[in-house]
């Protein structure tokens, strides 16, 4: 009996002890055609994706994902140069697009450098996690980093989102001098 | 009960009386410059400067009316030859706006829809130094930075609230069925 109440207690004690699972290093990034850089933990996948919204029309998007630690890193370009003149549109709709009909928790400026965004967190709809999103225009694209905290990970106030989201810089002189220089997309 | 209804509507009259006059609101549109909005009051054209950081050093349109306490001002200026800095240009005249004062309201504002619509902010704004509190709306589009400002004494900054709305929430950037009683716009010529 005095088996069964002390091996359950020294069971837990060890796995206390034990260190969590080993979060991914976090490596620089740079694209100097796109003209940013930031950083990231985890595997680089490159995935082609889609975009869609009234003004910017039907778009190809190029995805820079990466998994850690059930959070989900994201950056997705838009490429939308025919419709540059109109930059500040095209932002303001994928800005408002990302939270529209999900419950805002955060919507503040974001400036990098010379460039001015939007900072916003929203929680997914059906428990699904909770996004930290920045978005930016730059050389004719519209930027978007996305880190989502998975319920797997559960720690919505973990620093990790902001890391990444706030490691974006468009000149590239301010990415690390061992940045990895990001893939073409697949065609 | 005759006398009764004579008391009743000789009181009336006296508090219609003793209300301050509100100038009608008319409709303003610029064909030129692609936009209307409403405002109450006598709208003036004018010429202004426009300084910042991003956007540099520009010229400005300014049109505006004071009616009880509260002056409506929208500016546009022109970025022909930066046109694809617009995200920057309007980002940054938002930032200042906001920049230093206590921020009571910051929303996305969206006037239109579909293909047609246009994306800015909306901001409400105090004054430091008890100066009033200001209202503002701000988009870019075809390459012109276009801005609503109404700003209310500190005395009016609540009872004033609805015409600041009403005035930031009429701007119109299509402009294929105008209210025939609309008064248009000059556009004063600039450097």
């Amino acid at each position: 009996m005095r088996i069964m109440t002390v091996l359950p207690a020294l069971v837990a004690a060890a796995l206390a002890g034990m260190p969590a699972p080993a979060s991914a290093a976090w490596k620089g990034y740079i694209s100097h055609p796109l003209g940013f850089s930031f950083a990231a933990p985890g595997e680089l996948k490159v995935e082609k994706g889609t975009y869609r919204a009234d003004v910017a029309g039907a778009r190809d998007t190029v995805v820079y994902r990466f998994v850690d630690d059930d959070i989900e890193y994201r950056v997705v370009v838009v490429d939308v140069r025919d419709k540059a003149n109109d930059s500040a549109n095209l932002l303001g709709e994928a800005a408002y697009t990302f939270q529209d009909g999900k419950k805002l928790l955060m919507d503040a400026f974001g400036r990098v450098e010379r460039h001015i965004g939007r900072k916003l967190t929203i929680d997914l709809p059906n428990n699904g996690g909770r996004t930290l999103a920045a978005f930016y225009f730059t050389r004719g694209r519209i930027v978007s980093l996305q880190a989502t905290v998975l319920p797997a990970n559960g720690d919505y106030d973990s620093p990790e989102p902001a890391r990444f989201i706030d490691s974006i810089a468009f000149e590239t002189t301010r990415a690390p001098d061992d940045a990895i220089e990001l893939p073409a997309p697949p065609r | 009960m005759g006398r009764w209804t004579l008391t009743a509507l000789a009181g009336a009259a006296l508090v219609l009386a003793a209300m301050p006059a509100q100038a009608a609101w008319k409709t303003y549109v610029n064909k030129e410059l692609g936009f209307s909005f409403m405002a109450p009051g006598e709208v003036k054209t004018g010429i202004g400067n426009f300084r910042a950081s991003i956007a540099g050093p520009h010229q400005t349109i300014v049109y505006r009316s004071t009616e009880d306490g509260v002056e409506y001002k929208v500016t546009v200026i022109n970025f022909p030859q930066a046109q694809a800095e617009g995200a920057a240009i309007l980002g940054e005249r938002e930032y200042t706006f906001a920049d230093r004062k206590k921020v009571l309201m910051d929303k996305f504002s969206r006037v239109g829809s579909g293909k047609d619509a246009v994306y800015g902010r909306k901001i409400v704004v105090d004054l430091p130094d008890n100066k009033g509190r200001a209202t503002g709306a701000f988009y870019f589009t075809k390459g012109r930075l276009i801005y609503l400002e109404a700003t209310a004494l500190p005395a009016k900054a609540d009872s004033a609230s609805a015409d600041a709305d009403r005035f930031v929430e009429s701007i119109s950037f299509v402009l294929t069925r105008p209210d025939p009683g609309a008064v248009e716009l000059q556009v004063p010529a600039i450097n």
